[in-house]
């Protein structure tokens, strides 16, 4: 089955060459059965608790960014990011949250918001459904609990307390977190394509609802702050001694962060049939492999044009009806090079149009959670209209002078566009417009 | 699984050299005593890859390759082997899922323990990159000019009953002509220290390790094919060893039929599916003793029911998460 075989086959969008036109016809057209749709979404970041917190500061042009007290940073070129707030569990017994895992404590919350924004969860915060399939990115998992274990090893500490730390660690126990505290159980894709995990996982959920494979799936991702993953981009000195300015002629690097986020991503028809609010739609999804070098993209943004193109053709529509694109933007000079390549190919004479943002500057890079934030930071500019401006920035880089996200910048067409880039070449690109 | 998949070619790289015929009988894989590093005096038998030596080092003198870990080293062997089988395909429509459980584990140790004990500043920005779960995966694309979607997969080793839907998922929406699904693992003393703090090496069967790959080139079922992947069935998750009594039981329910069921079980699970199973005759897929490689033991058992006459169920025990299986029709 095709992304877009009912669109086409209904021959609204297939035909429509003019931009404006196209997003017109998109904001009119009604949701098919087979559509797929968003229906709740939840998120915990350096920013809030949850989407609304995050999401109210992000859009006032706030940014998060201090010392890190979560993990040990002596030593380093640089001891800075952006760390969250881990929320209180008050459902979880006090015992049982001292064993999870940072990734965990930042997931659950996460992945309970979107259950309930979806309508998922009965009166004691467990689903209502048993089995629901899960889609999830993240890059180290409960990596702390790793450390401490290899720390305990090498410093011949006590035995005592080393199972626990390898039984937490492993990525798939954080989604046995997820399954037994909020009840439910199914088949789970945990993707770890680097930093485009987080719209993998996104895309993936809806290639298992296109495919008949699955009618709802809870997909996002996590990423707690770890030694080895901080120590790993100072070494390469790719974090930002000051601040991170993505698309800043004068951008030197990224600034780490932590977070997680969820959405619950069903087929229409399913959706329609147990009373869910259609509040999205993910129209498209594109990815491909960058084989230029393991940690640099080919400069000229090729692969990232095509993971892009291949989301709009997958959506059945023109460039010129995104009208917002949250950028990846790490505020590296070779990503945000690459990716300001590739969005004038694809934009052209249309870019500054497409208002333009990377959240990284406010709440961090946060690795394999990125792509599923950002995804939730998109929900948000569609329902309420709002755009995150873009922080940092002073003086952008010529192709995207007039295209970066300003205050008060209002969205003008009911689409928008995630994309993510990764280490080992990953690219990815979802479409998603209102419903 | 609505559509079946047609499995059209393989490839093995495992401690009894490579190709298909390395599988079947264990019995002469070299095998050499690992101490613990944590606890002295416990000695695990593990059977290792010399990525230096014929018939693994064909690809260490490759751009992408001569820095890259072990891990990347058994996962080209064995996804080259299924695309040298069919030299007809275009790469550039080839998808490829890589499945792992402890994924890029020897260079992580290393970068982790140098940053230990030398000091932070002096982490290895060498190191780093290869410590990210999908580099290995990078590397075999960029070498062996794959084109198509590539997603690195983590769980525990049922996660390669995740990687097969995947590829199904490719195929009916047409994003790849071809999956190649791998599973691979390396090998690093400390996963000796893992395992034995959760006691994996206590009771039931013995647990041997190795390390390797498997792969298979998958496509929509047709004819000049190796065997069929009728069914998969995934997501019976559990979270203690008495819920994973529960979690097999559903599995083999779910998986059905009169197919006979492959002996794939290993350490602590054994006693739990010997138990299910009540004595019922399970097949032997390969002879000598049996090695647990994790998602590799999937793909070589896998692999290894190709070679059976008729319908057979391949359980995958995930061991700490969730349990699968596969139905193969030869």
């Amino acid at each position: 089955m095709r992304w877009n075989c009912n669109r086409n086959q209904s021959g609204c969008r297939k035909t429509l060459r003019f931009p404006c036109l196209a997003a017109v016809v998109s904001f009119l057209s009604v949701i098919e059965d087979n559509d797929v749709v968003v229906t709740g979404w939840g998120c915990v970041t350096p920013l809030g608790g949850d989407a609304a917190s995050t999401w109210s500061r992000l859009v006032s042009g706030e940014g998060v960014r201090g010392s890190l007290g979560c993990i040990p940073v002596e030593g380093c070129r640089v001891g800075d990011g952006a760390e969250a707030v881990l929320p209180e569990l008050p459902w979880i017994g006090a015992k049982e949250v001292g064993r999870l895992s940072r990734a965990s404590r930042l997931a659950l919350p996460a992945a309970r918001e979107a259950m309930a924004h979806a309508g998922l969860l009965d009166a004691d915060g467990r689903s209502v459904r048993p089995l629901i399939e899960t889609s999830v990115s993240t890059t180290a998992g409960g990596m702390e609990l790793g450390e401490a274990f290899l720390r305990g090893v090498w410093g011949g500490s006590e035995w005592r307390g080393q199972a626990a730390r390898v039984a937490r660690y492993p990525t798939h126990q954080q989604i046995g977190d997820l399954q037994r505290h909020l009840g439910f159980s199914g088949p789970v894709m945990i993707v770890a394509n680097a930093c485009a995990s987080g719209a993998n996982a996104i895309g993936h959920a809806a290639d298992l609802i296109r495919a008949g494979m699955a009618d709802m799936v809870l997909a996002g991702g996590y990423e707690a702050l770890c030694e080895l993953v901080f120590c790993g981009f100072d070494s390469l000195q790719a974090l930002s001694p000051d601040a991170c300015r993505p698309f800043d002629v004068d951008r030197n690097g990224l600034m780490l962060g932590e977070g997680a986020a969820f959405l619950v991503i069903e087929r229409a028809g399913a959706a329609k049939a147990r009373g869910a609010v259609a509040r999205a739609r993910v129209a498209g999804y594109g990815h491909t492999t960058d084989v230029y070098h393991i940690t640099r993209p080919e400069p000229a943004g090729e692969p990232l044009e095509r993971a892009m193109r291949q989301a709009l053709a997958k959506a059945g529509m023109e460039p010129g009806g995104i009208g917002h694109l949250n950028a990846h933007g790490t505020g590296t000079p070779f990503n945000d090079g690459a990716e300001a390549a590739a969005f004038a190919r694809v934009f052209g004479d249309g870019i500054d149009a497409v208002r333009t943002t990377s959240t990284k500057a406010a709440i961090g890079h946060t690795l394999g959670a990125a792509g599923a934030i950002e995804a939730v930071f998109c929900m948000k500019a569609l329902e309420t209209g709002e755009l995150p401006p873009q922080i940092n920035t002073a003086t952008p880089v010529a192709g995207l002078a007039n295209a970066l996200t300003r205050p008060g910048d209002r969205l003008q067409k009911p689409a928008v566009m995630s994309v993510n880039l990764g280490f080992g070449g990953s690219n990815a690109a979802l479409v998603f417009t209102k419903s | 699984m609505r559509n079946g998949m047609g499995i059209c070619s393989v490839g093995v790289s495992c401690p009894g050299g490579v190709g298909v015929e390395a599988l079947l009988d264990t019995a002469g894989w070299p095998v050499e005593g690992v101490p613990e590093v944590g606890r002295r005096g416990a000695i695990r038998q593990v059977a290792k890859i010399d990525c230096g030596s014929e018939p693994f080092n064909r690809w260490r003198m490759t751009p992408r390759l001569r820095r890259a870990s072990p891990l990347s080293h058994h996962l080209i062997e064995a996804v080259a082997q299924c695309l040298e089988a069919r030299p007809g395909i275009d790469r550039a429509r080839v998808g490829v899922v890589g499945a792992f459980f402890l994924g890029a584990l020897e260079y992580s140790v290393r970068f982790y323990k140098g940053l230990t004990d030398d000091g932070r500043r002096f982490a290895s920005p060498v190191l780093f990159p290869e410590t990210v779960v999908n580099s290995p995966l990078s590397h075999v694309v960029a070498e062996l000019g794959i084109g198509g979607p590539v997603y690195s997969q983590t769980g525990d080793t049922s996660c390669w009953a995740s990687a097969l839907r995947t590829a199904q998922v490719w195929l009916a929406n047409g994003d790849a002509d071809h999956v190649v699904v791998v599973g691979a693992e390396e090998f690093n003393a400390h996963e000796l220290d893992g395992l034995g703090a959760v006691r994996w090496f206590e009771g039931g069967a013995v647990l041997r390790l190795a390390e390797g790959a498997g792969a298979v080139l998958l496509g929509p079922q047709g004819s000049d094919q190796l065997a069929r992947i009728t069914r998969v069935v995934d997501g019976f998750c559990y979270r203690t060893r008495g819920e994973a009594v529960e979690a097999a039981r559903g599995c083999l329910a779910a998986i059905g039929g009169g197919a006979r069921l492959a002996d794939t079980a290993s350490t602590w699970i054994r006693p739990v599916v010997d138990g299910l199973l009540g004595g019922n005759t399970v097949l032997p897929l390969s002879a000598g003793p049996r090695y647990e490689a994790f998602t590799a033991s999937c793909a070589w058992n896998t692999i290894l029911a190709t070679r059976s006459a008729g319908p057979v169920v391949v359980p995958y025990w995930g061991l700490s998460h969730q349990i699968g299986a596969a139905e193969i029709m030869c």
